[in-house]
């Protein structure tokens, strides 16, 4: 295209749009006095909001908000997606740079007296935008509903409850209903991503556009001849001040995601389990001053405190009225503002300081640390089940035959009340039945039971190459396939063998029963095992020696399940046995 | 929009208009104007691609993933017992037992349905009850003993080919082998309104 018809574009766009004119003004906009660093909070906070707004509509996109779905689809975006990670990230600690950056913006507006006539309606604007801030971090805490936001949503909304009169109906608003379940979940994202979004919008443009009427406040104590003389133009001079800000604003987030890699994700809420519930880093003040107070004065203090300091915010530019700017002259109006400031970040030291403290928090702390990794490793190998939450913790495989072997097996062979041989991890593998072998009446064995004795089976007498023949033949029942033919061919050999006796007892051979002891085919395998689980006195088995009770109750899928998860302890390790335990 | 100053960044009197593209009431060179746009220029777009990339980046993640697995091995769909031969077909649901979808796991999730006939003692075929047409569920016409689709009309003979109707092609057949005296079966799912069979 050519230099003129690229004129002529623009030209013909610039008569139905009117960007030139536009563009002419925001050149043509000039900082009285200077462009200055005091200036930039408002276009650095801008920035981080719309940050979290493209963060915000990245995590919608993943976000699930039902009570089944919520954590799962949190720890899906966090370990299963490209830069998931890096998203969630941003989103939490930049609503911490929201805080950060709304509170500089507002001191610095109050030290300039910038609330003043004639912006006193802009000041009321921005104090509103203050709450809805604050109102994101709220709604946005619980939504992972995970056991951090579920325990901090419980006390929000019982604060929420306290408040005199309406209370109650205010609590069961915000929670939609008698207790936290999808309905919170529901009305919190609503009002996260769609309500608070669009009112904060809304008068965020106000707030601008008013800003834009009334111009910046220069410093106090310069003359307007003096403010003229001295004034640049917005651009350059100013924005790539406000730029840098927020190309500072932005590193330090990346800074914070990194350090604290990225934003954190506790354990599934379960509303069983105990937990130390904190508040986000900015609501630590007002959790911390609730340690001081109980009763009634609980009340005054949560609904009373932040009330007195919104009011006072509001109020401001009618308490402090003259023209005057110069701080030293408003000591009262800031002086006030300056005692608030230093509580809140006094509560906010203490409650960290008393954290430190207490070393059970530590342990509690980590311990949860501990299960919250456990259940993201389970719900990244095996995905969370229908019910969502906590019950990621049964995806484990296994867990279901473990928890019926606890019910119905475990004390008879686990534990120091135990009444027959130890099965755990290792059970059936070839350090077992060479143990097996070489002591049957050892007490890990066959020591407590009815074949301790007589009954019981003598001790093999084979020892070095033909006891480890004879370990790789029965091992080789289990259905291992790691068995060594040459050594199951040779315990073949010796099993036969009458000097050697075995089949004195046993056998062998498929579905056959020994003479007097069982029968060996098959030992250790599934089958063998449900089986064995059906009835243990079957002639097959054990006969009238069996001490073991039939748990031919059980449906024969869980027969089957439980068989499977005798099978996998024989290569199963301590550790990945302790990983099915309920967790609590 | 309409304002009251002059320029829109300033309280300044409006007696005092600032001199267009000029800077006359402060002291900075040209060639240091120039350096602060480049580097606002700079940093403004250094600030938008620091958003853009990783948002884009994450934004199409999901594509070419397989975000729904469910295991590919045969699903178990009853005992041979179940069919006579030459008997009308019999249908069959064919549940997964397990799915994952992207964070959730699901037991027992159906996948669809089959028409399954025993043709001799130890051959079984099967029939997907999916339409080639449009994906509806096609069922079985008793009195006139052909398969029947609900949505178009379009009917098929007990062996699945196709005798008139909308469809494109015959119904689709679904792997299904006899083992132990149990119907183990391979679902799979068939490009709709195509002549060629293509499996998804």
């Amino acid at each position: 295209m050519s230099t003129r018809r690229a004129a002529g574009l623009w030209a013909w766009l610039d008569e139905r749009v009117g960007h030139r004119r536009a563009l002419a003004d925001l050149r043509a906009a000039r900082m009285p006095g200077g462009a200055s660093m005091m200036y930039v909070f408002g276009w650095a906070l801008t920035f981080l909001l719309g940050v979290q707004m493209v963060t915000g509509i990245l995590l919608a996109l993943t976000y699930s908000p039902s009570v089944s779905a919520a954590w799962a689809s949190v720890a899906y975006l966090e370990d299963q997606t490209t830069w998931g990670h890096l998203v969630r990230g941003l989103h939490h600690h930049g609503a911490s740079a929201v805080v950060i950056t709304t509170g500089l913006h507002l001191a610095q507006t109050a030290i300039y007296g910038a609330y003043k006539r004639p912006r006193e309606i802009n000041w009321l604007l921005g104090v509103v935008l203050l709450l809805f801030i604050l109102g994101f971090a709220l709604t946005g805490y619980l939504l992972p509903w995970d056991a951090t936001g579920y325990a901090a949503t419980q006390i929000a909304t019982g604060i929420a409850g306290s408040t005199p009169i309406v209370g109650d109906g205010l609590r069961q608003g915000l929670q939609g209903g008698n207790e936290l379940g999808n309905l919170t979940l529901t009305r919190f994202f609503g009002l996260h991503v769609l309500i608070l979004p669009a009112l904060t919008v809304t008068v965020a443009v106000l707030h601008i556009r008013l800003y834009r009427r009334h111009g910046p406040t220069p410093r106090w104590g310069r003359p307007p001849a003096e403010l003229a003389r001295t004034s640049q133009p917005a651009w350059p001079h100013q924005r790539v001040r406000d730029l840098g800000a927020m190309a500072l604003a932005l590193a330090l987030v990346i800074i914070a995601h990194v350090t604290f890699g990225g934003a954190p994700l506790e354990e599934p809420a379960d509303p069983s389990a105990e937990f130390d519930a904190r508040p986000a880093w900015y609501f630590r003040p007002l959790f911390q001053a609730l340690k001081y107070v109980d009763g009634a004065a609980e009340t005054v203090v949560a609904i009373g405190g932040p009330a007195l300091v919104i009011g006072y915010l509001l109020l401001l530019p009618w308490l402090d009225r003259k023209a005057e700017r110069a701080p030293r002259q408003r000591l009262a109006a800031l002086g006030l503002l300056a005692i608030i400031g230093v509580a809140g970040a006094g509560l906010l030291a203490r409650s960290y300081v008393d954290d430190a403290a207490d070393p059970g928090l530590a342990a509690r702390q980590q311990a949860s640390a501990e299960r919250a990794a456990h259940a993201r490793s389970l719900a990244r190998r095996f995905g969370v089940p229908a019910a969502g939450g906590p019950s990621v913790f049964q995806s484990v495989p296994y867990y279901a035959a473990r928890k019926v072997w606890v019910a119905r097996c475990a004390s008879c062979h686990e534990g120091d009340e135990r009444k027959a041989p130890v099965v755990g991890p290792g059970y059936a593998g070839r350090a077992w039945i060479r143990g097996f072998l070489v002591a049957p009446a050892a007490d890990a064995y066959f020591g407590r039971t009815k074949l301790a004795g007589e009954a019981g089976m003598p001790a093999v007498e084979q020892t070095g190459a033909d006891l480890d023949a004879l370990v790789e033949l029965i091992y080789a029942q289990t259905g291992a396939t790691d068995a060594d033919a040459a050594l199951v061919a040779r315990g073949q050999e010796l099993f036969s063998d009458e000097e050697v006796a075995c089949t004195d007892c046993h056998s062998i051979a498929r579905d056959v029963a020994g003479d007097s002891g069982p029968g060996l085919h098959g030992w250790g395998s599934r089958r063998y095992l449900e089986s064995l689980l059906d009835d243990a006195g079957a002639p097959r088995h054990y006969g009238p020696h069996s001490g073991m009770a039939r748990f031919d109750d059980l449906a024969p899928s869980v027969a089957r399940e439980v068989a499977d998860y005798l099978v996998w302890l024989r290569t199963a390790t301590e550790a990945e046995l302790a990983a099915l335990e309920p967790v609590r | 929009m309409t304002r009251d100053a002059g320029s829109p960044e300033t309280d300044a009197p409006a007696d005092e208009p600032a001199a267009p593209g000029g800077d006359p009431a402060s002291t900075t060179a040209p060639d240091r104007r120039r350096f602060l746009e480049l580097a606002a220029g700079g940093l403004g777009c250094g600030l938008v691609a620091a958003i853009a990339v990783p948002a884009a980046r994450h934004l199409v993640s999901p594509v070419g993933r397989r975000t729904v697995v469910r295991a590919s091995a045969p699903i178990d769909v009853g005992s041979l017992e179940q069919l006579a031969i030459g008997a009308p077909p019999v249908r069959v649901p064919v549940v997964a037992p397990i799915v994952r979808d992207a964070w959730a796991s699901s037991r027992d999730v159906p996948l669809g349905a089959a028409w399954l006939q025993r043709v001799r003692a130890d051959s079984v075929v099967a029939l997907s009850s999916v339409c080639p047409h449009l994906g509806c569920a096609i069922g079985w016409d008793t009195p006139r003993e052909r398969f029947v689709c609900p949505c178009h009309d379009s009917s098929f003979t007990p062996a699945g080919a196709r005798i008139h109707g909308p469809s494109p092609r015959d119904m689709d057949a679904l792997p299904i082998t006899v083992d132990k005296g149990r119907l183990r079966l391979t679902w799979q799912q068939f490009r709709q309104g195509v002549p060629g069979r293509e499996v998804l």
